[in-house]
């Protein structure tokens, strides 16, 4: 036989076998930039994911995370997305933001992807339904419409993102002070009540308990804490009062839904109103009682400039009882090289309104940020970015994660019996997270929100009253929310 | 030259004619002024007459003049108008006065004289953002500087951006920090032109000093004094970033000038077409002060001749 004709009929033959059996896919180099708010838990993201990232389908992939600081964070990719250069794959986003880009058509439906892909669907259940109505769903489901359908994915909802930091706000304080015994006896001598010394005594605290603690603890420079002798005046309590972004209306929100009142309801549209919902009589007085204590807070809460950074570091500074703040925000409380009370410091859940049973609502505002897909990547891209957030969200991932001051969203991890002592808050705020509710997510959310926010801070700087700064909440989203459709 | 490049022929033959060699130099710089700067003006100007929304997918449709109707009709801009023109009076006013008193000062020799000077025009180079910075550290009440000091006398804690007029005196205070400088060079230069022997011959006649400040001194500094009143109303009307990182604006929305106003609308609100027609609006009354200020200028520059 020839040689040559049986060289090529072998050479013939392998590559039809290889045409017939699937060569194998190439590697590709992705690179996945995504925005990403400039903090611990970002941080971390990128660290693990430089350090533990292998693609399962090959590829050579790049995580650039660009990361931009808190306050310019919402101008800063809104002005990327509306420029069209298409720089990010991946956004963490806030979920008030999610009508906003998804009308605008930058963030990714991803219920298709979900539906088809087991991995993806597992996640999605096993996630805690609060997240998902916050986080994920456009136009927004709540919890109760998300749980009434029964299952996961929801027929009829479409969803959008995952969660990469999920946040609730819980009660740093004190412990020497709160846990002091001249300071107790002298707080139940006063008030006839308890001083939250434990965890415990925190789940039992309401905002008439905490005004105390907010009365009691105003000490003037050269008076007794505990047993030390303060140097500067020191402030019972804080909690956010500021103008800027969302501070003062994530907080006031949780007077209001705890007191029977409610805010604008977008998945009642076009039936609910603002007029009569926002300034009804259970919302001014959960205002009123929101602003009464700011009289024992540090003075800078007059200014209505008091954000989450402020009483934070007011807090580490040592100048502060007792805080209500993120617990995403709690790892430089703990840090000796930033904080003077690293080693005094414990925490509780967030106080809330005593009902006529005698429970304690404490309906709060969730906070944290989901990460979304943008609308203008490759089909391999889309797959790879998946990949990452499947990653991103594997128990050993996330367990990793909460050591390094980051929280997980996923059920199951967060009843691994080690979850609440990962780290000093995670008890609170597992806790805090089954009572999350979150503002609105239409587009029109940031005009909606930087009216409120001026009418919040008139009232808290004492300009107006409570009452009157609702009314005219109430009066501005109603023509809004009429003129966009929204209400009819 | 002209020869080999007519011997050439055609069009490059024309291009690199002499008489065409300075057009010829400018266009790349023409070119790079018109899309920077030219283009962009114009194409906000044509949006100004849509509504379109940035943030939006919707086509926008022509409006005519319906933007600026709505823009001059918000009692908001109105407010914001009014805010702005209470700090631009009050700064500029505080500026002229600080300004001229230090000109006074350092119209004099005294010793380390270049240092004191040195010193003194520092705020002057400093961004804006960083001195919005220092200052609202500075007013903070618990443990700013300005509390800490007023502390010793009132045994309170200082609060005073928690009240409008305190607010709207806390920027105006950084502002006029930052640019009483300026005036003071400008004045500082019409008080070092004045000559001597007019001084003499004031004391000689034993005029007042008042009557020698009125007769000789500022009849030399007044068309500087209305340079520096003019720019610095113009720069002053723009005010931004100090308020920005100082206030955000508040308490309410109390000292939220024409330009935070306005930034808020186009991209935070997304308002693109309508925060055009304000910017549009805004531009119109600053090329009003632009020629008065050239006015100025032109009139000064007729006094020296």
């Amino acid at each position: 036989m020839n040689k040559n004709k049986v060289f090529k009929g072998l050479m013939g033959a392998t590559l039809l076998a290889s045409g017939l059996g699937g060569a194998p896919v190439l590697a590709a180099d992705i690179t996945i930039t995504m925005a990403a708010p400039d903090w611990p838990p970002t941080r971390f993201m990128k660290e693990a994911f430089d350090a533990g990232y292998t693609s399962p389908a090959g590829h050579n992939t790049t995580l650039d995370m660009d990361f931009i600081p808190w306050p310019s964070f919402y101008e800063r990719v809104a002005a990327s997305l509306t420029s069209g250069e298409q720089k990010y794959q991946m956004i963490v986003t806030d979920s008030q933001w999610l009508g906003a880009f998804v009308e605008g058509g930058y963030y990714m439906d991803l219920t298709d992807k979900i539906n088809a892909d087991p991995e993806l669907t597992a996640i999605m259940q096993d996630l805690h339904p609060a997240l998902v109505s916050a986080y994920s769903t456009y136009p927004h489901r709540t919890r109760a419409q998300l749980e009434e359908a029964g299952v996961v994915p929801a027929p009829g909802v479409a969803y959008y993102g995952f969660p990469q930091f999920p946040d609730t706000y819980v009660t740093f304080y004190r412990q020497d002070a709160f846990c002091h015994a001249g300071e107790m006896a002298a707080f139940e001598a006063k008030y006839g009540t308890n001083l939250p010394c434990t965890y415990e005594d925190w789940q039992d605290t309401d905002w008439k308990k905490f005004a105390q603690i907010g009365e009691f603890f105003q000490r003037a420079k050269g008076e007794m804490l505990g047993d030390e002798v303060l140097d500067d005046d020191f402030y019972g309590i804080a909690y956010q009062a500021g103008k800027g972004y969302d501070f003062s209306s994530m907080q006031v929100n949780a007077f209001v839904w705890q007191q029977g009142g409610d805010i604008w309801d977008e998945s009642k549209a076009p039936n609910a109103q603002a007029e009569g919902v926002v300034n009804s009589d259970a919302a001014v007085g959960a205002f009123e009682e929101y602003l009464s204590m700011i009289q024992y807070m540090p003075p800078v809460a007059r200014t209505g400039q008091m954000d989450i950074f402020v009483e934070q570091d007011l807090y580490m500074q040592g100048k502060v009882g007792a805080i209500i703040d993120w617990v995403g925000l709690g790892e430089p409380v703990l840090d000796p090289s930033a904080s003077k009370v690293h080693d005094k410091s414990a925490f509780g859940p967030a106080p809330g309104s005593r009902q006529e049973d005698g429970s304690i609502d404490r309906t709060g505002n969730i906070g944290g940020q989901p990460f979304v897909l943008t609308t203008w990547n490759s089909d391999e891209v889309v797959d790879e970015a998946l990949n990452v957030v499947k990653w991103w969200l594997s128990p050993d991932v996330q367990i990793n994660a909460v050591k390094n001051g980051g929280q997980s969203g996923l059920k199951s991890v967060m009843a691994d019996p080690t979850y609440n002592d990962l780290r000093p808050w995670n008890r609170a705020h597992v806790e805090m997270i089954d009572w999350q509710k979150d503002v609105w997510h239409i587009p029109e959310f940031f005009e909606m929100l930087t009216q409120q926010q001026e009418e919040f801070d008139k009232a808290i700087t004492g300009q107006i009253s409570a009452k009157e700064a609702l009314d005219a909440v109430a009066e501005f989203q109603q023509e809004l929310l009429e003129d966009g459709g929204y209400i009819e | 030259m002209a020869d080999t490049a007519s011997q050439r022929g055609g069009f490059a033959a024309w291009l690199l004619d002499p008489k065409r060699r300075g057009a010829l130099l400018v266009t790349p710089a023409i070119t790079i002024l018109f899309f920077m700067n030219i283009f962009p003006l114009l194409w906000s100007f044509g949006l100004s007459f849509f509504n379109y929304k940035a943030s939006s997918l919707k086509v926008p449709t022509f409006r005519g003049l319906s933007n600026y109707e709505r823009v001059l009709t918000d009692e908001k801009v109105w407010d914001r108008f009014q805010t702005t023109a209470l700090i631009v009076g009050s700064s500029v006013v505080l500026q002229l006065i600080v300004g001229f008193l230090l000109a006074l000062m350092f119209a004099k020799a005294f010793p380390m004289r270049r240092l004191v000077l040195m010193l003194v025009l520092t705020p002057m180079m400093l961004s804006f953002v960083s001195v919005g910075v220092f200052f609202k550290l500075f007013y903070e009440p618990t443990f700013g500087i300005v509390s800490y000091v007023l502390n010793f006398f009132t045994t309170e804690k200082f609060v005073l951006l928690g009240s409008p007029e305190g607010a709207i005196l806390g920027i105006v205070i950084a502002d006029a920090w930052m640019w009483s400088p300026f005036v003071m060079l400008l004045v500082l230069a019409g008080l070092v032109s004045v000559p001597k022997y007019l001084y003499e011959a004031a004391e000689i006649d034993r005029a007042s000093k008042w009557r020698t400040f009125w007769t000789i001194t500022f009849p030399y500094i007044k068309s500087l004094l209305l340079l520096a009143v003019l720019f610095r109303t113009i720069e002053t009307f723009k005010l931004f970033d100090i308020v920005y990182i100082i206030t955000d604006g508040g308490p309410g929305g109390m000292t939220e000038t024409i330009a935070v106003y306005l930034y808020r609308t186009a991209f935070q609100f997304f308002k693109t077409s309508q925060s055009s027609a304000l910017a549009y609006i805004v531009l119109f009354i600053v090329i009003v002060l632009t020629n008065l200020y050239l006015y100025a200028v032109n009139r000064r520059a007729e006094e020296i001749d």
